[in-house]
C-alpha cells in the first residue's frame, strides 16, 4: 500500500482527506455492526473502535488460491470507505496489491513479522506432500511462510475455502497435499472464512469485529464465525416459500425455473450449507447465486468439492459403484434383490420338502404321495 | 416348552401341540406402530427426497406439512424404538435381550440347527417358541439400523438450529459424514429397511408353513401351537 500522505493522521482526518463524510462513515458501521449480528448500539462503538485504535498491521498470504478472495475483498461494498477499513489495518505485504517487490517486499514482511501482534489473512491451501514444493514463495515453502508468519501473530484469518478446508486443490486425489491453515498453525487463534470466494462483508466485518473487541468472533464448530454461517442458507432462502409449498423447478429454463421457484430438486446445496450469502449478497449486494437462478454449490462446507457433487443432483453418487449410480438405484437391487433371493430360497424348500415327500412315499403307500404333492401345490400358491 | 431337551424333537402330531401365549400386548402394539411409522416415514420421505409428485399448480403447503408428517412420526417411532428395548429387560420369556442376541449356550446350537435348515440341510425347523436364534439376531442388526436411522435424522433436524438439543445428541455425526454424505446414508437405510420388510414377511410365511404354529396370525392374536418340547 505504501506509505501516502492520505493515510496519514487519524481516521477522521483521513476520511476527511478522501472526502467522506462522517454520516457516511457511521452508516458504515451500522452496517458492519448489522453484519455481525450486533445490537444497532454497537455501531457507536464500532466508529469509536476503529477511529482510536492503533493500525494493526496486516499479513496477506496468498498460497495455493486463485486470487479470488483478493478480488472478491477489493470488492467491497461501498469501494470508497472500504479503502478507508483497508486503511486501518496496516497492509504490509500482499501479493497481488503491494507496491513493493522482491527483497524490499520480504523485508517489510519480516519487519512485521519480528514486531509481533500482527494479522495474518490466509488465501489458499498449503501443500504439505513431497516437502511443500508445490508452492514456494522467495525460495520457500508455503508451510514455511506460513508457519513463521503466524508466529507472534495476534490472530489467522483463513480466507476462502482453499485456506480454510483445502478447498479445490484438496480435493480427491489431493495430488499436492493440501491443508488448511488452521491444521498447520498451533497457539495462535485461527478462524475460518471459507465461501468460494469468501464475501468481503464477513471478511472486513471479522476484522472490525477485531478492532472493536480485541478478539475474533464466536465460532461454530467448523471454525467459522457464527454471525455470517449461524444459518443456513435454506432457512434465510428467498425461495424457501416455494420449498415448503412444493413448488421445484424440474428443468432449466422451465416455466418453474422462471417463476422462480425452489431449486431443490435442481440440486441445490442450500439446505447443506451454513453461510449467509442470501442476506449479505455480492458484488455491493447486487445478487446472489440462488437470486439468478442457480442452485447453491455449497462452496463455505468443508470439503465441498468431493461432498457437494454432483452439484445438480440432490444426493451424492454412491462411492465405489461406478459414477452413474444413484442412492436410489442401490435401493431397488436391495429391494429386487432380497426378492429375487428370498423367491429362490422358496423354491428351494419346496423343492427340498418335495423330495423328502418323494423318499417318504417310496417306502410307505402311493396314496400318501398324492396327498403331500397337493399340499404342496397348495402351498407354493400361497408362497 | 417344559422338558429341559435341547435335542431335536422327534414330530409331533398337531393334536399334541400346546397354545403358548407367547407376545404379548406391548410387543404386538410396537411391531405394529412400528410397522405403521416405517411405512408413513417412508412414503414422506421418498417425497422429501424427490418430491416428484405434484410441483405445479396451487400445492398449498405440501413439502412443509409432508415434512411435519415425518417429524411428528419419527417421534412416535423413536419412543417405540426405546420402549421395544426397554421391554427386552421386562417383557415375557420371548421378548427378552438374550433371544436377540445369542449368549446361551444352547441358543448358539440351536443358531447352528437354523442356518443348517436355512441351507437345506436339514428338513426340521429349529424348536423354538419364540424367534430362532438367526432371527433374533436379524432383529438386533434391524435395530442397528433404527438407531443410526434415528441419530442421522436428528443429526438432519439439527441443521435448522444448530445449539439445539438435537445438535448435542446427534450433532457429532458429522465428525464422520458431510451433510450430504448423512443426506446419503439416511436415504440408502430406508431402502435396506424396505429388504428386510421382503425377508420378514417371507420368512413368516415360509414359518407358518412349515411349522404349522400359526406365526401369521400370532402376531394379531399373541398365541402360537407348539409340538410340546418347542422352547
Amino acid at each position: 500500500m505504501g506509505a501516502t500522505d492520505l493515510a496519514e493522521g487519524t481516521l477522521l482526518d483521513r476520511l476527511d482527506r478522501y472526502g467522506i463524510s462522517r454520516r457516511r462513515f457511521l452508516t458504515y458501521c451500522s452496517g458492519l455492526a448489522a453484519t455481525l449480528a450486533l445490537p444497532p448500539r454497537y455501531a457507536k462503538v464500532i466508529a469509536q473502535a476503529l477511529e482510536t485504535q492503533q493500525k494493526p498491521a496486516l499479513i496477506w498470504l496468498e498460497f495455493q488460491d486463485c486470487a479470488g478472495n483478493t478480488e472478491s475483498f477489493l470488492r467491497a461494498r461501498n469501494p470508497a470507505v472500504a479503502d478507508i477499513v483497508l486503511d486501518l489495518v496496516s497492509v504490509d505485504y500482499h501479493e497481488t496489491i503491494m507496491a513493493a517487490a522482491g527483497h524490499q517486499a520480504e523485508a517489510s514482511k519480516e519487519a512485521t513479522i519480528a514486531a509481533g501482534g500482527h494479522l495474518v489473512v490466509v488465501e489458499g491451501s498449503i501443500p504439505t506432500k513431497d516437502g511443500g514444493v508445490y508452492c514456494t514463495i522467495a525460495g520457500k515453502t508455503a508451510r514455511q511462510h506460513l508457519e513463521e508468519a503466524a508466529e507472534g501473530a495476534a490472530a489467522v484469518i483463513a480466507v476462502g475455502s482453499c485456506s480454510s478446508y483445502g478447498g479445490i486443490p484438496a480435493a480427491s486425489p489431493n495430488p499436492t497435499g493440501a491443508r488448511s491453515a488452521e491444521s498447520l498453525v498451533s497457539g495462535v487463534p485461527v478462524i475460518n472464512l471459507p465461501g468460494c470466494p469468501a464475501n468481503a462483508d464477513n471478511i472486513t466485518a471479522t476484522l472490525a469485529h477485531f478492532l472493536t473487541f480485541g478478539a475474533l468472533p464466536a465460532t461454530d464448530g467448523e471454525g467459522r464465525p457464527l454471525f455470517a454461517y449461524g444459518k443456513r442458507i435454506h432457512d434465510n432462502c428467498e425461495r424457501r416459500a416455494h420449498f415448503d409449498a412444493g413448488q421445484f423447478v424440474e428443468e432449466w429454463g422451465d416455466d418453474a425455473h422462471r417463476k422462480g421457484w425452489c431449486l431443490y430438486r435442481m440440486g441445490c446445496k442450500g439446505p447443506s450449507t451454513f453461510h449467509n450469502c442470501g442476506s449479505q449478497r455480492w458484488n455491493e449486494g447486487t445478487n446472489w447465486p440462488i437470486g439468478i437462478g442457480h442452485g447453491c454449490v455449497g462452496c463455505s462446507e468443508p470439503g465441498f468439492w468431493d461432498t457437494m457433487t454432483p452439484f445438480y443432483d440432490r444426493l451424492p453418487r454412491a462411492a465405489g459403484f461406478g459414477v452413474q449410480t444413484t442412492a436410489d438405484r442401490i435401493g431397488v437391487g436391495v429391494a429386487v434383490g432380497t426378492a429375487a433371493l428370498f423367491g429362490a430360497h422358496g423354491v428351494g424348500k419346496y423343492v427340498q420338502r418335495r423330495r423328502a415327500a418323494a423318499g417318504e412315499a417310496k417306502a410307505t403307500v402311493a396314496a400318501a404321495e398324492a396327498d403331500a404333492g397337493q399340499e404342496l401345490d397348495s402351498e407354493l400358491e400361497e408362497n | 416348552m417344559t422338558t429341559d431337551t435341547d435335542q431335536a424333537v422327534g414330530p409331533a402330531e398337531p393334536e399334541e401341540y400346546v397354545t403358548v401365549k407367547v407376545w404379548d400386548l406391548p410387543v404386538r402394539g410396537i411391531h405394529w406402530i412400528i410397522f405403521g411409522c416405517v411405512f408413513v416415514l417412508s412414503v414422506t420421505g421418498f417425497y422429501i427426497g424427490n418430491p416428484a409428485w405434484a410441483t405445479r399448480g396451487d400445492t398449498g403447503f405440501l413439502m412443509g406439512n409432508v415434512l411435519a408428517i415425518h417429524r411428528a412420526t419419527a417421534w412416535i417411532f423413536i419412543v417405540m424404538v426405546i420402549a421395544r428395548i426397554a421391554w427386552a429387560f421386562r417383557g415375557n420369556e420371548w421378548s427378552r435381550w438374550h433371544h436377540f442376541i445369542p449368549v446361551h449356550k444352547k441358543r448358539r446350537g440351536l443358531a447352528r440347527h437354523t442356518v443348517e435348515y436355512y441351507l437345506f440341510v436339514r428338513h426340521d425347523p429349529p424348536p423354538v417358541i419364540g424367534h430362532n436364534p438367526i432371527a433374533g439376531l436379524t432383529y438386533t442388526v434391524l435395530y442397528l439400523v433404527f438407531i443410526a436411522q434415528i441419530f442421522t435424522g436428528l443429526a438432519l433436524m439439527s441443521l435448522e438450529e444448530p445449539g439445539s438439543w438435537q445438535d448435542s445428541v446427534a450433532g457429532w455425526v458429522f465428525n464422520f459424514w458431510s451433510i450430504p454424505g448423512v443426506r446419503f446414508f439416511h436415504h440408502i437405510v430406508m431402502w435396506l429397511v424396505i429388504g428386510f420388510v421382503i425377508h420378514h414377511v417371507y420368512s413368516a410365511v415360509l414359518m407358518d408353513h412349515e411349522e404349522k404354529s400359526g406365526v401369521m396370525s400370532s402376531i394379531f392374536g399373541s398365541h402360537k401351537r407348539v409340538p410340546p418340547g418347542h422352547k
